[in-house]
């Protein structure tokens, strides 16, 4: 166990919490964006950024990934803190001022949408949370960043249909932007993929990854429930026999 | 042969100083790739025909770069008894005429840059003489190296063997004192004796913030862990030096030997060099010098008996400014992109594959063992208070004699651009002078007695960095300027945190606006607010040091970003949307 | 253009033997024979080293050495470096794209000759504006010796 002050608030955690966990575990609010429970955490949005003093020296260190340590001394809303969270916050409303996420940030922080940048609207901030998901929790990696920079973005495989894909869509409930969009076509409805591709329902299609994907229908009610390339994906992978997704769940249970 | 101690060594040394300063003459070409470029391969094929044309034996030897790159391709002739001479500007034409004088044992008056009579090598304090007593004759009027313009102040220890040996040839590298320390040091001193020289001596890291080199090394010796390792990063991406290059194409060995010995300081079994894009050269050179420690016994199990393992490989990176950060290269040496990390937790306590790793420099590992040959007492009285030892700049822009230079840290830049580098050419007027590259900042006219040391330059808002100093004239402008190293730093940056990846490229912006006339009240003041968070904000040194450019010149040069954004002026005439 | 053959990637990656961290050497190598990263290479190392295509197409656009379209016969790397600039390296540039009626999206000859690109630092600093055509390099390049350059490598 390692003991540590928040906010002047003394805290003991497990060796290898992050200071974000120790803060929660006192209920002190700090914001994140590129963060999420259920993945390793990034340390990239730089949102959830808090001074830690240790050794007399304070360093500005991203909270999810710093690991707490005997004796720390965390603040997480120094005048220092809250300038440096306004300007992430500032330099994202001019990527994707439509993203909810950010809207509620800025009312939080008190930031205006700044005038000087010309707005680029693009929902993806490069948070990675889709890629981290795709890799650690699905385990199919059919995504990761592309370029680097001011263009890095997820994406598939040369920007083009990802053959990994398996239309789960994690990528699209987890994403903090709305960024990725994913759609189910009934029987008969049409759409077309960015790349040109006609796809006919019962389908999956998310446009981000020029995927479209064959719903596969329950033989007992007959209603489509999941890709069917999804349900291959785990037959083979788990081992199942091959007509164990023939029926949907809300009929076999 | 295989080296198991002093006697082996003294052997091999004396057979390299027979090759260094044979019976007959040995001539030298610099084949390193800035001379290559200027012509330097055609010049040794002619010299190769002419040499057996006119009959004359002699050893023909490809050398590295003596830094002396204005005067490229140059030639130096050794021959018994007579002092070396140095010529230079040197083309196939010229070829004839020059090897019939050296047949004579006579000095081609027209191409000759300088004579020297003596030679000082460094690791062991020792010297060579080439020619005793008074000149003859033939050589009076020339000018001695100790009396060049360009060589006066300078003091080569971390280039003491470029341009004066094959780097292919690990007989010359002996013959010069090297794998000396490596061999004293092994068998007369603990690795952690090893640590308390280097920290006495005060080195400090030669790329970046200049992190104190033992301390590192402590720090790693005492991380929890058997497995260490030790790597040397030449990922050189600062646009405007080709130092790294240089030291590896003229003097592999000098930094290989750094590393073993450092190795053996910090308990590292294996080692890795780590060379980005575009070093064919330098890759080829490094790799022929780690099968020839080998071959020597310098490198592999129980290192000149010592129990000491240590295995080095070369390795080939994609290159990428970023990978300078330390957790960026470690993550582009297992095979992803350079995704540098927080620290704590700090590399040489959770580096490669989560080990304790080191990562020094090429010029920094170049000076280990001229510290441990020399002492630390020896090396801390070179230098500034804080800033011990001599540094390897590149000297280039508006400058009459470019090139690679190594001087005593505490030189000003006044002495460097004037003394050193001969100053600027007829009709250019000093502006300033950028050191540091991305990362730093320029230093105006008014400053050139500031000294280059990390402290001092920090101070004045600019950086050591690898070492690039380019002089700027009145015909530079400073928001062109700024903009151009934004935009290198914008290219590069991973984009991994939102200051780096949405603030410097939107820094850019407002600064192309300001280049173009489009520059709006109220920019000034945003550009510096956005740098000081920027700086304060960033996850890595890439994006804490992008900033600094637009500091130094809103620091220095405010006055011309009005000029650009109220009159839309462009003085130095650089901006073609502006008038002059 | 070669018909793709996979046994030249199969010797590459039995030289760095089969692991993820030599992946980069493995696409250099890759690029080196092939002059660029075609996707059927790319896709072949994914299912050799077991790797994502995703991380593969991920550090292939990451690190600017790396080329996902086909170039030249002749690449022609100008350096952006400090020194370079300050010496007018964009003319050079400007010079060079006229010559080969080239644009800025498309960097390479119609004929397949020549690829033009801008490259980082490339150290040779003190002979700025520097240009690197294959492994050649050149120094001190104007706008008027960029012809005679061009003509070393049969460009009329």
């Amino acid at each position: 166990m390692v003991k540590l002050t928040i906010d002047g608030k003394k805290v003991e955690v497990p060796k290898g919490t992050t200071v974000l966990d120790a803060a929660r575990k006192l209920d002190i609010h700090i914001p994140t964006l590129c963060f999420h429970e259920a993945i390793t955490p990034y340390g990239g949005c730089r949102l959830c950024i808090v001074e830690v003093i240790r050794d007399g020296a304070t360093q500005i260190a991203s909270s999810c990934v710093y690991e707490a340590a005997d004796g720390l001394e965390v603040k997480t809303a120094t005048d220092r803190v809250l300038e440096l969270r306004k300007f992430m916050v500032e330099l994202l409303l001019a990527e994707a001022p439509e993203a909810q996420v950010l809207q509620d940030l800025a009312q939080e922080l008190g930031v205006k949408a700044p005038k000087r940048f010309k707005v680029r609207n693009e929902l993806c901030i490069a948070c990675g949370q889709c890629v981290r998901a795709c890799r650690e929790i699905v385990g199919v990696s059919a995504i990761d960043f592309a370029n680097k920079g001011y263009e890095k973005k997820a994406s598939s495989p040369f920007f083009e249909r990802s053959d990994a894909c398996i239309g789960c869509g994690t990528c699209f409930s987890i994403c903090p932007t709305g960024a990725i969009t994913l759609k189910d076509l009934a029987e008969g409805e049409t759409a077309e993929l960015p790349d040109g591709t006609k796809v006919i329902g019962p389908a999956r299609i998310i446009d981000n990854w020029k995927v479209g994907l064959a719903m596969k229908k329950c033989k007992q009610c007959g209603e489509p429930f999941a890709p069917q390339f999804q349900l291959e994906h785990f037959t083979k992978k788990v081992n199942l026999a091959a007509d164990f997704y023939d029926v949907c769940v809300q009929c076999r249970t | 042969m295989k080296v198991s101690g002093k006697k082996d060594l003294q052997k091999l040394q004396k057979e390299g100083m027979a090759i260094l300063f044979p019976d007959r003459t040995r001539i030298m070409v610099g084949m390193a790739t800035c001379c290559l470029a200027k012509g330097s391969a055609e010049v040794m094929s002619a010299l190769k025909d002419e040499i057996k044309k006119q009959g004359l034996k002699a050893d023909v030897v490809s050398v590295g770069c003596i830094g002396l790159c204005y005067q490229e391709p140059t030639i130096e002739v050794v021959q018994p008894g007579k002092p070396k001479i140095t010529y230079g500007e040197i083309t196939p034409g010229k070829i004839p005429s020059l090897v019939a004088c050296i047949k004579q044992g006579k000095v081609e008056k027209q191409s000759v840059l300088y004579r020297t009579d003596k030679e000082e090598l460094p690791l062991n304090g020792g010297r060579h003489i080439f020619s005793k007593g008074a000149p003859q004759k033939e050589f009076k009027g020339i000018q001695e190296y100790s009396e060049v313009p360009f060589f006066k102040k300078q003091r080569k220890i971390a280039l003491r063997n470029a341009g004066f040996i094959d780097p292919e040839n690990i007989s010359e590298y002996i013959a010069r004192g090297g794998y000396s320390s490596l061999v004293n040091t092994l068998a007369s001193m603990k690795p952690e004796d090893v640590i308390a020289e280097v920290t006495k001596a005060g080195l400090r890291g030669r790329s970046g913030g200049g992190f104190p080199t033992g301390v590192k090394w402590q720090a790693c010796r005492k991380a929890e862990g058997k497995i260490k390792y030790m790597l040397c990063n030449v990922s050189e991406g600062d646009p405007g030096i080709g130092m790294h290059k240089s030291l590896l194409e003229s003097d592999p060995h000098s930094v290989l030997e750094g590393m073993i010995i450092g190795a053996y300081a910090i308990g590292a079994k294996e080692g890795y060099i780590y060379i980005s894009s575009g070093q064919t050269l330098g890759v080829r050179r490094m790799e022929k010098a780690v099968a020839d420690a080998k071959a020597h016994g310098f490198l592999g199990k129980s290192i000149l008996k010592s129990g000491f393992d240590f295995t080095v490989k070369v390795k080939e990176g994609a290159g990428a400014y970023v990978c300078g950060e330390e957790s960026a290269l470690i993550r582009s040496f297992e095979g992803d992109w350079g995704e540098p990390r927080q620290r704590p937790p700090y590399p040489a306590v959770s580096g490669l594959w989560g080990k304790p790793t080191v990562i020094n420099n090429v010029e920094t590992l170049a000076n280990v063992p001229v510290i441990m040959g020399q002492g630390a007492k020896w090396f801390s009285s070179i230098g500034s208070e804080k800033s011990k030892g001599t540094k390897v700049f590149s000297i280039v822009g508006e400058v009459n004699r470019p090139g690679l230079i190594e001087v005593p840290m505490g030189t000003t830049l006044r002495e460097i651009i004037y003394d050193v580098g001969g100053g600027l050419p007829r009709g250019k007027t000093l502006k300033a002078v950028l050191a540091g590259g991305p990362a730093g900042g320029c230093v105006p006219k008014k400053l050139m007695s500031l000294p280059v040391d990390y402290e001092a330059l920090m101070q004045a808002g600019s950086a050591m960095s690898s070492g690039g100093i380019i002089v700027m004239g009145e015909d530079t402008c400073m928001v062109d300027m700024n903009k151009y190293l934004l935009s290198f730093s914008e290219g590069e940056s991973c984009g991994k945190c939102t200051p780096c990846r949405v603030g410097v490229r939107r820094m850019r912006e407002i600064i192309t606006d300001i280049s173009e006339g489009k520059g709006r009240e109220g920019d000034v003041e945003l550009l510096e607010k956005m740098a000081l968070l920027i700086k304060d904000g960033a996850l890595c040194n890439l994006g804490k040091t992008a900033p600094n450019p637009v500091l130094a010149t809103l620091r220095y040069f405010k006055d011309e970003y009005q000029a650009h954004i109220k009159n839309k002026k462009c003085s130095a005439a650089v901006c073609t949307s502006l008038k002059k | 253009m070669k018909s793709f053959n996979l046994s030249a990637i199969e010797a590459i990656l039995e030289k760095h033997g089969k692991a993820e961290e030599s992946l980069i050497a493995v696409l250099k190598d890759i690029q080196n024979h092939y002059g660029y990263l075609p996707q059927e290479a790319l896709r072949h190392v994914s299912e050799k080293l077991a790797v994502p295509l995703s991380k593969i197409f991920c550090i292939a656009t990451f690190y600017s050495f790396f080329s996902l379209e086909p170039r030249g016969k002749n690449v022609i790397s100008v350096c952006q470096g400090t020194a370079c600039h300050m010496k007018k390296g964009e003319e050079v540039v400007t010079s060079l794209t006229r010559a080969l009626k080239l644009g800025t999206d498309k960097k390479t000859t119609s004929d397949g000759a020549f690829t033009l690109e801008k490259v980082r630092c490339m150290g040779c600093c003190s002979i700025a504006p520097a240009v690197r055509v294959n492994q050649d390099h050149y120094g001190q390049v104007t706008q008027n010796s960029v012809a005679n350059i061009l003509s070393k490598y049969g460009k009329v």
